[in-house]
């Protein structure tokens, strides 16, 4: 049988328990255990950003991540910033500029957005792509998605 | 409101097309609120895997599944001998999902397991022990199709080493095959050798193209249920559903009527999702046996182990001209590395022998094709489907005899470009065709004209850094593509009670955007905002028929087909109104939500309140069309001429690069595209159909690779196939050209493939522009560039195979 | 073979190094490799799996003496934004900048990087030519013990480091960098960050009239662990960086590796580039 750990922490702004496989990785906890399929598996390797969350105020690939080191941290998903005013200017700028198509990284590249308006890290294009640099697209090209982030940071293009 | 006021409304003209629509699956998917196969479970439901091969090429003596099915929490271990029933798959119905006997390639299928979870059921394919005798790899076309090369396919024999008796109308996985070539094609128009005569500049070059992969971000999966009748309900991937429900009836021996299909939101698809993979008739064995539901997702290193690829190549092209820039003939011979099994890949010389015969004007052109079977992984479609290797091949010839005789580039293409009203010797017919306006928008917002000169004369100042600018032009089909029986989509329309509309299309929303382009044409003729429309798609028990997301049809084929639908609504609401208001129909139009008096816009009833006098007063009647769109386009004969396409789309692309001498590293600085997309119709959406497309091309042309050794995938993951990622992407300047196709939609035409096809070829234009040394092998990594700057590249020569 | 049997989680360096103590232990830090690792199954998880993110004593950047101290739990992410880095050892900010991604650079630590011991390892290359050294702490007894080695003989092969299975990297140090110091480092990949480094170089030393002294030159993905480069050191020492002596340097340089051919790029690339980087770097610090 494989070690279970029984953990607290915070998930979208809720005290939570949970108990998890030891050698569980975060994003198999939010989708499998706690049922919250906003996070997306893209690769399991930290390559692809599409499971981007944010612990303690920094944005991280919930696939690297071991579930239990959520213990008493603070655990941001998308569905947690439904109410959060950066993040909703993120999706309608994503929404108006054309920067979605079939979606899949778009969850985590919103949580890697919000991450960097919020820690005023995108002063012009170049430092949006560099913050971004983790999460791939295949379907946009990539336009868009900057153009959607320097809408709401304010950085020039 | 008084009545004198109500009649002296007016609704001013307004249109949506052309307009920046935002797409209406956006904000869930923004949200995170969209639910992908993966985000579906049903309960009761198992998990599924499979357990593939260990070796290349070798004959399985013996599986054990003993301990795997005695594992806790496993329900269904099966492998061939399970499904006596089992059916060839495929293009060329050239293998079984699970395999019989023999191993082919490192994907292959041996056994499954359903198990109570992921875990279980990874642990249980960790029991199952397979005893294999290991056979020859053969991991090069060139030998495969050697005289006396060991045979992928060979005849079958029984127990006793004699030949197994054959039932008449078996298929090839039966059967067996000769030699390695699983497909041939073969086509010709004029005289090449006449041709060739009459030019005063030949060259002839091998090109050689790699493998790559679609990369979907969203990994392949299914999830398969049978009902207590036997009814089968699959959510699926696929781009194709209404094909594939009559193919899995097929291998499941089922009526088609019993299988619905649903298709959740997907991934990305881009061409992957056309054919039936083993794995998917592997989920429907497994959950036939176990009578439960059951899920089957790969990981990132199976959706690269098991997926198909883009087709590899080795091409060998001669081409001739006069010294007037009149081009004389071209003769093409490639050898298509087929992989172990046949999927759509074989079949991209549909595509390729178009680009060759008739993207520009040759009066003689002959094409030879050989599809051999390797060890290696089996190439499908994939957007653009052999344009891109066609076109890599053909733009560098371009520049290549245009330096011959001394010749602008540009102005060489120009003489040679289509027009509007050639029907060509492959008997394709451009009815619209803004080839030379392409050529000309692109070349002047890029300055290549200048910059061509000027990057040339820069060659040999010092610095490591060299700038380069090439071009390249394609040709694709733009109004679908008459390949089966029909190429058509059917629509039902219907209104409420508050003119609100409910556009039920066979067209399958992928994230191409299909739902919000269709919305605007119903809208467009409705008079009605894009917020009164509900689309309803992508299940294949409500929606009427289509032949699925493909060869770039969508817009053209779906749209004629709603806009369809959506010209009867009108009529029958217009000939409602004009005998309550005792006018003529002509006399009236519908705007803004309002029925309108044409001439002056003045409202003459609210359309809502008309719909409910219909409805509630009249006769009781609803407003619900249907509508089945077939374009007017031709198969092709056996001889592969026809105008199997109802419009054609054509674009220039100019790439600028600066190469790193010292490294070998190309940075990709800026595309200037311009497409003939007949007409814009959602501004955003077309866009980013084109950034996502040239950077993909970017990736093909600079990053990406499937590095395969000896049939094993030496780079199964993100960290060594390299997408292009956000920093790497070059300025984007992207124009127009609006051709107003007769019949498209609105004018439009399609555009999904087209961004994809250029930007290889014009790569290898700007390469050679920058530095002097030509590149015949993608892509252009860094240390692929540095050798050949250094003279480590020996040119590569191969010799076209002729049958015997 | 042991089964994972406990999850530790200490809150202080005695109860994790006395966790260590029996050596079948798995130590959890940003988890940014270990986790994908063991998901594959690349790496099995021992008897014990101790996550070390609550010991507070491996923790933060601290200027101690004529040292600066990174604990080794300090993310990459922390070290490039402090003030303490940015002014003494840019070269680290400049190789932590093209570290994986902003999400990897936020969760990956210093000491992960040190103890996987990559040959490619981003950040041990700077650190090498920045005379970097690892602390340790172990109890063989009852009582902590501390020592340091140079990261220099800290690697012994791929993933493999002199830290014994009891021992826990608690920092690295390196020395503030004397007066007209520089230093320099080149990631070579085709992604600016996001990418294993086909090679990477690192030179530093005190440059004085144009004279350079002191010369440590380290390169990554040359062999099975970072190397420190002695030959082009020497070749180096003392001289002026004129374009005969960086010519000359750059061809000892090409010749002390010795690559080796795999998926990112063959041993020929590799040299030629160990080549033309070092040239290029030192045109750079001759134009300082």
């Amino acid at each position: 049988m494989s070690l279970k750990h029984d953990i607290e922490f915070t998930l979208n702004g809720i005290k939570r328990q949970v108990s998890v496989d030891v050698t569980m990785n975060a994003l198999a906890m939010l989708r499998d255990v706690i049922g919250l399929t906003g996070t997306k598996y893209g690769c399991g390797e930290g390559e692809c950003g599409a499971c981007t969350i944010q612990v303690d105020g920094v944005s991280l690939n919930s696939c690297l991540m071991f579930a239990v080191d959520c213990d008493g941290r603070n655990v941001t998903t998308i569905e947690g910033l439904a109410n959060d005013t950066t993040a909703d200017a993120l999706r309608d700028a994503f929404v108006e500029h054309g920067a979605v198509q079939c979606g899949f990284c778009t969850p985590g590249m919103i949580m890697q957005a919000d991450h960097m308006v919020k820690s005023e890290c995108c002063n012009d294009t170049d430092s949006i792509k560099r913050g971004i640099e983790g999460n791939l697209c295949r379907c946009t090209g990539y336009k868009k998605i900057v153009d959607a982030i320097a809408a709401v940071s304010g950085a020039q293009t | 409101m008084s009545v004198a006021e109500k009649k002296t409304r007016i609704i001013e003209p307004d249109t949506l097309i052309g307009k920046r629509i935002r797409k209406m699956d956006a904000p869930e998917k923004a949200s995170g609120k969209t639910r992908y196969i993966h985000d579906i479970n049903l309960s009761g439901q198992l998990h599924g895997k499979i357990l593939r091969s260990e070796r290349i090429h070798a004959l399985i003596k013996s599986i054990d599944v003993s301990a795997a099915r005695a594992l806790s929490g496993v329900h269904v271990v099966i492998t061939a001998v399970d499904v006596p029933d089992q059916r060839p798959i495929g293009v060329a119905r050239d293998h079984f999902p699970l395999k019989v006997g023999r191993v082919r390639s490192e994907r292959d299928e041996i056994a499954a397991v359903a198990a109570e979870t992921e875990e279980i059921a990874e642990a249980a394919l960790k029991l199952i022990k397979v005893v294999y005798e290991d056979l020859p790899v053969i991991s090069n076309p060139e030998d495969a199709i050697k005289p006396g090369a060991a045979l992928i396919h060979p005849e079958p024999h029984g127990a006793d080493g004699s030949h197994e008796h054959l039932k008449q109308g078996t298929t090839i996985a039966h059967k067996g095959k000769p030699d390695n070539v699983a497909m041939t094609f073969d086509y010709a128009h004029g005289d090449v050798v006449q041709g060739e005569a009459e030019s005063d500049v030949v060259i002839e070059d091998t090109f050689r193209l790699h493998y790559v992969t679609h990369c979907c971000m969203g990994v392949s999966g299914m999830i398969a249920e049978f009902d207590a009748s036997g009814n089968l309900l699959m959510y699926s991937n696929t781009q194709v559903p209404f094909l594939h429900k009559r193919e899995f009836a097929e291998y499941l021996n089922i009526d088609p009527a019993r299988i619905r299909i649903i298709q959740p939101p997907i991934g990305g698809g881009f061409g992957s999702k056309l054919d039936i993979y083993p794995f998917e008739v592997i989920c429907l064995y497994l959950a036939r046996t176990a009578k439960r539901p059951v899920k089957m997702l790969f990981t990132r290193e199976e959706e690269f182990l098991a997926s198909p690829t883009r087709q590899p190549v080795l091409l060998t092209l001669r081409s001739g001209c006069k010294k007037d820039g009149t081009l004389t003939f071209r003769q093409v011979h490639t050898l298509h590395d087929n992989g172990a099994y046949t999927s759509w890949g074989a079949t991209t010389p549909f595509v390729m022998m178009q680009t060759f015969s008739s993207l520009y004007r040759v009066p003689n052109c002959d094409y030879h094709t050989a599809a051999v079977y390797t060890n290696n992984p089996y190439a499908g479609s994939f957007r653009g489907y052999g344009n891109l290797q066609a076109t890599f091949a053909i733009e560098q010839h371009m520049d290549m005899l245009a330096e011959k005789i001394g010749m602008d580039p540009l102005e060489f293409r120009m003489k040679n470009a289509q027009d509007a009203g050639e029907i060509t010797g492959q008997g394709m017919s451009f009815k619209s065709c803004g080839f030379k306006d392409c050529l000309t928008t692109a070349a002047q917002r890029s300055d290549y004209s200048r910059k061509v000169q000027e990057n040339k004369a820069n060659r040999d100042k010092p610095g490591n850094i060299k700038r380069g600018i090439g071009m390249a032009s394609m040709l694709h089909v733009g109004g679908g593509a008459k390949i089966y029986p029909s190429d058509g989509c059917g629509t039902i329309l219907k209104m409420d009670d508050f003119a609100n509309v409910t556009l039920i299309t066979g067209a399958s929303e992928i994230g191409q955007g299909s739902e919000t382009v269709l919305s605007q044409l119903v809208c467009e003729e409705l008079g009605l905002p894009i917020s009164a429309i509900t689309v309803v798609n992508n299940d294949t028990a409500i929606t009427p028929w289509d032949v699925g997301v493909h060869a770039s049809r969508t817009t053209f084929i779906a749209g004629n087909s709603a806009i369809g639908a959506a010209k009867k609504a009108k009529a029958k609401i217009l000939a409602v109104a004009a005998k309550k208001f005792e006018c003529a129909e002509s006399d009236l139009d519908l705007r803004g939500g309002f029925v309108i008096k044409a001439a002056s816009g003045e409202v003459v009833i609210e359309l809502s309140k008309l719909l409910r006098n219909l409805h509630f007063q009249d006769k009781a009647e609803l407003v619900m069309t249907t509508f089945y769109y077939e374009p007017p386009s031709v198969h092709q004969d056996k001889g592969f001429k026809g105008d199997v396409s109802a419009a054609y789309a054509w674009g220039t692309q100019v790439v600028e690069v600066e190469v790193d001498t010292d490294t070998g590293r190309v940075r990709m600085t800026r595309v200037t595209g311009a497409h003939d997309v007949g007409r814009v119709l959602n501004r955003l959406g077309i866009e980013g159909q084109i950034e996502g497309g040239v950077v993909m091309g970017q990736g093909y042309a600079l990053t990406e690779e499937l590095l395969i050794e000896n049939g094993v995938m030496q780079n199964p993951n993100f960290r060594d196939y390299k997408l292009v990622t956000a920093p790497e992407i070059p300025e984007m300047d992207i124009a127009f050209i609006e051709s107003m196709d007769g019949e498209g939609p609105q004018g439009a035409k399609g555009v999904g493939e087209a961004p994809a096809i250029c930007v290889a070829a014009a790569t290898a234009n700007a390469i050679c522009n920058a530095t002097g040394v030509r590149m015949f092998e993608l892509p252009f990594t860094p240390e692929k560039v540095y050798r050949a700057l250094h003279g480590q590249t020996p040119k590569r020569y191969w010799t076209p195979w002729k049958a015997e | 073979m042991s089964e994972l049997k406990h999850y530790f989680a200490p809150t202080n360096l005695d109860q994790a190094v006395e966790c260590l103590k029996d050596g079948d232990v798995t130590i959890l830090a940003g988890g940014t490799d270990l986790t994908p690792q063991s998901q594959a199954g690349r790496v099995k998880i021992k008897q014990t799996l101790m996550n070390i993110r609550h010991v507070s004593e491996l923790a933060g950047i601290t200027l101690e003496g004529d040292e600066i101290r990174i604990g080794a739990l300090t993310t990459i992410t922390e070290i490039m934004n402090n003030a303490l880095v940015k002014q003494h050892l840019p070269v680290l900010v400049e190789a932590c900048d093209q570290f994986a991604s902003d999400q990897i650079r936020n969760a990956a630590t210093i000491g992960g990087n040190i103890c996987n011991a990559s040959p490619a390892g981003d950040t041990l290359i700077p650190l090498l030519v920045l005379d970097a050294s690892v602390e340790l702490a172990s109890m063989p007894e009852a009582e902590l013990y501390r020592h340091s080695m140079p990261l220099s003989t800290f690697f012994i092969g791929p993933g493999k480091t002199r830290r014994s299975l009891c021992e826990l990297v608690t920092c690295v140090r390196i020395p503030l960098p004397p007066e007209n110091h520089v230093a320099r480092f080149h990631k070579l990949g085709t992604r600016p960050a996001l990418d294993i480094s086909k090679i990477s170089i690192g030179i530093a030393g005190t440059l004085k009239e144009g004279i350079l002294s002191n010369v440590r030159v380290a390169f990554g993905a040359v062999a099975p662990t970072p190397v420190r480069a002695p030959r082009t050191e020497k070749a180096l020492e003392g001289q002026r960086l004129d374009e005969a002596t960086i010519a000359k340097v750059a061809n000892v340089a090409k010749d002390e590796v010795k690559p080796i051919d795999d998926v990112r790029a063959s041993a020929w690339y590799r040299k030629e580039m160990i080549h033309n980087i070092t040239r290029r770097l030192l045109s750079h610090v001759a134009q300082t």
